[in-house]
């Protein structure tokens, strides 16, 4: 154990994560400007598979909590409340970019998609999740830190009215505000060392998930 | 400040009915055959300049299509230039001056006919610049974001009202002829999108713009009322059917002693747009004006070119002689026409102008031509 805090191993994971997002295709061509209508319609897709899982294991993670892990209960059930209506932001862009509704309902989840969405289920089924936590940092963060930057580099490239960037423009703001109230969580002194090391773990492994599941589009 | 999409008009289309008619075939459709309708019917053509075009009626004068499926099939040529199904489109926007029925509105029923799914309809009515007025609401859409791709149609069968049994039983004043022999019938259409044609250039619309200037005008082309001032329970709807045929309420009738004026003030609207840099007349390329007669064509564009004298004629572009004057369909019909015979290269500004003399309303909209997107997605 190093002298390391909680914050910190966790500003590792999300740079290994950052050099991870470096080698997605997708990302990579929205970068050079070479990114097309097509690929941002993939990616809602392909998002939207694993989106309207969110709020479903939040809220089983919310049920594994017992009455000492009450505030982290507390925590989970309002980010459920808050996170189940996200997916059909998403497919009202979906739609506005002249997406079928049908099509993008009628998806399935993607490899990387599938790896994630297994593994948070799993993990929330345990008793007293805790390390999910970690599996926050990393979601939310996208959201809070890339999307809005996503969001404008698709609008320029591709000329897009705000109105179909709605998904992840909402979650740069949303977002932000979860991660503040989750960094209050971490630094209240409720989390004990093992419980740093899950979240860390946690962390690491839906990091390398995440980045799977936008570079394994329509696998 | 929220970030809008860009619209492209991205497929074209127009639908004349049946073969042209040439000036000698008019009569045997729309009837007015004694000899002082004669004279005065060739005078008016010989003013209006307009040799040949369309109705939907047959050799007898009996209607053929309704205004309805003219509509449709300018629609479906534009789908079909564009290579999508009519399933594609989230919003339609009509024009016309008068639908085949008094409700629903005329959006309604093309919707109906054309099929296709779900989508947002709006019916702009009015006359000639209703065109222009239901493009702008769906390029307005589109820009929001709220829609990928609209339609947009105008459409105008006036020749059923022009046929001699609506003259029966009335003096029929020069009010009247002035529009019997110029109207004529058909419909134009495009499709408006959010990005270009992947493959083919498109036409962007940089801007939509209609004023009315109704406030200081009186009524100049009317129908469904006695005189040029609606007067409480004086119009169709207020008195019998056969009383207010019989006082002509049902002709459609323009004051010609105003159409100086319109032309005038027309002129007026442009030169604003050029004053507050809308138009930039050393890039303006190309003018496609609605006009109902030759004569305007000439006020029209001696006046433009004192202010763009790059404008030649051949810049310069109607179809009025061979289309006729099909009220709001025009615009759409001349834009195809002109589109579909390669006159505009990329990177070239197109102004479509519609001066309307119904309360003098006036519409402009100005394009541009850009390339396909390449398959990067980047701009050529």
């Amino acid at each position: 154990m190093t002298a390391d805090t909680l914050f910190d191993r966790l500003a590792d994971v999300w740079i290994s994560l950052d050099a991870q997002l470096e080698q997605v295709p997708v990302l990579s061509r929205l970068e050079d400007g070479t990114v097309t209508l097509d690929d941002y319609k993939r990616l809602l897709h392909n998002l939207r598979q694993q989106v309207v899982d969110g709020s479903l294991w939040i809220s089983r993670a919310a049920s594994n909590f017992d009455v000492a892990h009450f505030e982290l209960r507390a925590a989970a059930i309002r980010h459920a409340e808050e996170e189940h209506r996200d997916y059909l932001m998403l497919e009202r862009d979906f739609v506005a970019i002249g997406g079928s509704l049908d099509d993008l309902r009628s998806g399935r989840k993607n490899i990387g998609s599938e790896a994630l969405s297994g593994y948070m289920f799993h993990y929330a089924d345990r008793a007293n999740p805790t390390g999910l936590l970690g599996a926050m940092y990393i979601i939310e963060g996208l959201g809070a830190q890339r999307a809005a930057a996503w969001a404008s580099r698709f609008q320029e490239v591709l000329g897009l009215a705000d109105n179909q960037v709605n998904f992840m423009r909402y979650h740069h703001e949303a977002d932000g505000e979860h991660t503040g109230n989750m960094n209050a969580i971490l630094t209240s002194g409720i989390i004990s060392d093992e419980d740093a090391d899950e979240i860390v773990r946690c962390a690491q492994v839906v990091a390398r998930l995440y980045a799977m599941q936008l570079a394994e589009l329509d696998s | 400040m929220g970030t809008t999409a860009t619209a492209y008009l991205t497929g074209f289309g127009a639908y004349l009915p049946g073969d042209p008619v040439d000036n000698d075939g008019i009569a045997a459709r729309l009837g007015g055959v004694d000899a002082v309708t004669e004279r005065i019917r060739r005078r008016i053509l010989d003013a209006n300049g307009i040799r040949q075009r369309h109705y939907a009626l047959d050799e007898h004068g009996e209607s053929t299509e309704l205004n309805e499926q003219l509509a449709v099939k300018a629609l479906q040529a534009a789908l079909a230039d564009r290579g999508i199904e009519a399933s594609t489109a989230r919003m339609l926007a009509t024009a016309t001056t008068m639908g085949d029925v008094l409700v629903p509105g005329f959006a309604s029923m093309v919707h109906g006919r054309l099929g296709g799914g779900p989508m947002q309809l709006l019916s702009a009515t009015g006359v000639c610049a209703s065109s222009l007025a239901a493009l702008d609401a769906a390029v307005s859409k589109v820009r929001l974001g709220d829609h990928p791709v609209a339609v947009v149609v105008g459409s105008e069968l006036p020749s059923r009202s022009l046929r001699q049994r609506r003259f029966d039983g009335f003096r029929a004043g020069m009010d009247s002829h002035f529009l019997r022999w110029m109207l004529s019938d058909g419909a134009g259409a495009v499709v408006v999108e959010f990005q270009p044609h992947p493959t083919k250039p498109s036409l962007r619309v940089d801007w939509v713009r209609q004023v009315s200037l109704a406030h200081e005008n009186d009524v100049c082309m009317r129908s469904g009322m006695d005189g040029p001032e609606a007067a409480v329970g004086q119009t169709w709807q207020d008195v019998s059917i056969a009383e207010a045929e019989a006082r002509g309420m049902f002709v459609l009738r323009q004051d010609v002693s105003m159409l100086d004026d319109l032309a005038e003030a027309g002129i007026q609207q442009f030169q604003e747009l050029v004053d507050i840099g809308l138009i930039d007349v050393k890039h303006l390329d190309h003018v496609i004006c609605h006009y109902s007669t030759n004569a305007f064509r000439d006020v029209a564009f001696d006046a433009l070119r004192r202010r763009v004298p790059s404008l030649d004629t051949d810049r310069w572009f109607s179809n009025l002689e061979t289309r006729g004057n099909t009220g709001s369909a025009s615009i759409f019909i001349a834009l195809e026409e002109a589109w579909r015979t390669g006159r505009f290269e990329v990177g070239e500004t197109v102004l479509l102008a519609v001066p309307e003399s119904g309360r003098f309303s006036f519409a402009f909209a100005h394009l541009t031509v850009v390339a396909p997107t390449t398959p990067q997605g980047a701009q050529k």
